[in-house]
């Protein structure tokens, strides 16, 4: 049975403090139920969170989506977001747990990555030494999601095309990105359709999305 | 509270519902009517011409063939088809009736539903699943192994039906049938997707684990390419065996361990999917097997095709599987028909057993056609004698030939119908007269019985001379004892042989495989 790895980088610098953090942690838990009530998804999905801020933290390992405890995400007071150490703690998991296909069984389906800000990277040289590297991982999909008005999109743009913008950083608009995680994520069990190639679903009104 | 619309139909009936999505669809937004009755499904883009005219042909022409005819209630529960179009802030809507309340799950997933799915959509997938069945799901919401063989006949059935009228679904998948394995129910949704050959084509190619291996090859054409492959009634006929082949086994026919492409894993599944496609269980090339060493116990013993082999659906199933996944598989023209599925199928509830251990997960098996029957999924023997019924009818006066039908007798079986008269076939067409049942079985005094409530003919042969047992009577059932059950036309005689089971003598072996032999050359 191919694995589906889903890898998720939240943005925990001392600006996410409040509001922003709270809808982050209901969002996510409201994810997380919405995959497990997918049939498809609890099948295949395999969750793993990395948080950054002064430092990238391995919150969640890759587990069954199933097995998932979440723990409660903190924030520091205030403080830089070393979201290049994030990618590069991304990329030593990304090589250590996704099993690659060989000769004699089945690897991993191409993970699943989202990443979300609410500013810009602090180590930007380390940020753009990891891009290339983040992208011979050969991602399925990469989205990048900046999250209210302080989010800077040229540095996610530099990551991937799809760039989503949240305008708000309160918690319907977290919630409606985790929604549309959980769809995107179960949307390899959906309808294909004749003309237009698989890919992501449509993101929910709320969200902009920048290419 | 949310707001309340109301919209006039286009064809003027008045269509109201809650201003609030209840659910989404890969293509529609789904609103519900007040009193819970139907349902409203917005397509979120805008519909072309062609789009419009085929919803209206489907609400109108096509649904007016199926349900205004004799008989036409029964295709309501196999349906959930459109009734009427609508508009609303510019885009076009379709009104479908409710999802009855069967297909809501009442206990959810263990642990006192510990996922919270209670309420929600018993989607396909949940069932056919070894790992969703045995980790997740409350027991109570799984079924019998009967449950799924008449799932199966329904799908087939309302497959059927689709063909019949020359309309293609296009979109089988588990997401597209709802099931209730504890009420043996399923039901085709997504009505909307229907492909008319020459008329209206697909705008879908279907859902991933189902689309053909001719369309998964020619993916990447433009629609317009000649060598293109879309969805038609050929490509129902792979998802339609798919499909049953999962609720019968819980694994995917395909879906082997044979990598064809180390680096690219979305190459590897479009090959092994398309190109390469190859049947887990191939009898001669066995480089797609499911390797048992990568499976999790949750998944066993389903995907190991070794213990659970697809030949355990029995004599009229597994040839149908191997037009469907061998000859078939890249041979379009060789699948079966849903039409053969049906009458497979139906035939092979004749060939049930129950297994005798309480706690057996399956509860239902079928007979193996051996003399010491032994139920494939907890391993349990059938223990004293085994009374079989093999089935012939007259095509000439007084000359019966095998109807390469068999059926199993336990306590409670009944005689249908369709068992006593081979021009009877239990199908949406049959009379309401033909549901009764002639007579049934009871093992009574070490004895097994056949008691005669309907059958006026029924007669012992045996000897030559008849001798009449009429209705109210009763006859004990002995080894290549002759019954005739009806002197009409198309009336059968059945032959009994007894099947020893584990404690018993094996004296019958050559006697039924040899007949067994030949009912399977019949053609």
């Amino acid at each position: 049975m191919r694995r589906l790895p889903v890898y998720l980088l939240l943005d925990t610098s001392g600006s996410m403090r409040g509001e922003p953090i709270h809808s982050v942690n209901v969002g996510l838990s409201a994810m997380i139920t919405a995959l497990r009530q997918d049939p498809y998804a609890l099948e295949t999905v395999y969750l793993s969170i990395i948080t950054f801020d002064i430092e990238a933290k391995e919150l969640l390992p890759l587990t069954p989506i199933a097995d998932v405890t979440l723990p409660d995400i903190q924030v520091p007071d205030s403080g830089p977001t070393f979201l290049g150490a994030a990618l590069d703690l991304l990329v030593q998991r990304v090589d250590r747990d996704v099993i690659r296909s060989t000769a004699e069984q089945k690897g991993d389906w191409r993970p699943l990555l989202f990443v979300m800000t609410d500013g810009s990277p602090s180590d930007l040289q380390r940020y753009r030494e990891m891009i290339p590297e983040v992208k011979v991982r050969n991602f399925g999909h990469v989205v990048a999601c900046a999250a209210g008005p302080k989010a800077k999109l040229p540095p996610l743009a530099e990551l991937t095309d799809t760039v989503v913008t949240l305008d708000t950083s309160d918690s319907s608009t977290f919630t409606s990105f985790f929604r549309w995680v959980s769809a995107s994520v179960a949307f390899g069990s959906s309808s294909a359709g004749v003309t237009t190639p698989v890919g992501l679903p449509p993101p929910p009104d709320e969200i902009q999305v920048v290419i | 509270m949310a707001n309340i619309v109301k919209l006039k139909a286009l064809d003027g009936r008045t269509v109201e519902f809650v201003d609030t999505i209840i659910g989404q669809g890969a293509m529609k937004d789904v609103y519900c009517s007040p009193d819970k009755s139907y349902v409203v499904a917005f397509f979120r883009t805008k519909q072309n011409a062609q789009s419009r005219d085929r919803l209206s042909n489907i609400v109108g022409t096509y649904r007016e063939k199926l349900f205004n005819q004799q008989g036409g209630d029964y295709w309501k529960n196999l349906f959930c088809w459109p009734d009427s179009i609508v508009e609303w802030n510019g885009l076009l809507g379709i009104v479908m009736p409710a999802y009855q309340g069967h297909y809501f799950f009442q206990h959810g997933s263990k642990n006192g539903d510990n996922f919270g799915i209670k309420g929600n959509e018993k989607e396909g997938k949940w069932f056919a699943s070894a790992k969703n069945r045995s980790r997740y799901l409350d027991p109570r919401e799984l079924g019998s192994w009967q449950s799924y063989l008449t799932i199966g006949i329904k799908i087939a059935r309302a497959v059927k039906r689709l063909h019949a009228a020359g309309l293609a679904h296009s979109d089988l998948s588990y997401k597209n049938v709802l099931v209730d394995p504890v009420g043996s129910n399923a039901c085709i949704i997504d009505i909307d997707t229907l492909v008319v050959p020459q008329r209206y084509p697909p705008d879908v190619v279907g859902t991933p684990d189902f689309i053909a291996p001719e369309v998964v090859m020619t993916n990447h054409l433009n629609k317009e390419d000649p060598k293109r492959h879309l969805p038609s009634i050929a490509t129902d006929r792979h998802a339609l065996s798919v499909l049953i082949y999962m609720y019968l086994l819980y694994r995917h026919p395909l879906r082997g361990d044979k990598v064809h492409d180390v680096s690219d894993t979305q190459r590897d599944e479009t090959l092994s999917m398309g190109e390469r496609a190859l049947f887990v269980e191939h009898p001669t090339d066995d480089s797609n097997r499911i390797r048992v060493k990568h499976l999790e116990a949750s998944e066993l013993p389903w995907k190991d095709t070794k213990k659970v082999p697809y030949t355990i659906t029995g004599p009229y199933l597994v040839p149908l599987f191997n037009r469907a996944f061998i000859e078939g598989l890249h041979d379009p023209a060789k699948r079966p028909s849903a039409d053969e599925w049906e009458q497979a199928l139906v035939k092979t509830v004749d060939l049930l057993q129950p297994c005798q251990n309480a706690d057996c997960e399956q509860k239902w098996y079928v007979f193996d056609n051996s003399i010491a029957p032994k139920c494939p999924f907890c391993g349990t023997s059938y223990q004293g004698r085994l009374p079989v019924l093999n089935l012939y009818s007259a095509r000439k006066q007084g000359s019966y030939i095998p109807d390469n039908h068999r059926l199993m007798v336990y306590t409670n079986q009944s005689l249908f119908p369709w068992h006593i008269n081979r021009n009877i076939f239990p199908n949406e067409r049959l009379a309401p007269k033909d549901q009764k049942r002639g007579g049934y079985f009871v093992f009574h005094k070490d004895s097994w019985w056949l008691v005669n409530e309907r059958m006026p003919d029924l007669a012992d042969m045996t000897a030559g001379s008849p001798i009449k047992c009429p209705p109210g009577g009763k006859v004990e059932l002995k080894d290549n004892q002759k019954l005739l059950l009806s002197k009409e036309e198309g009336g059968r005689v059945v032959v009994v042989q007894m099947v020893a089971g584990a404690s018993g003598q094996p004296s019958l072996i050559g006697n039924i495989q040899s007949g067994l032999q030949k009912m399977l050359h019949r053609t």
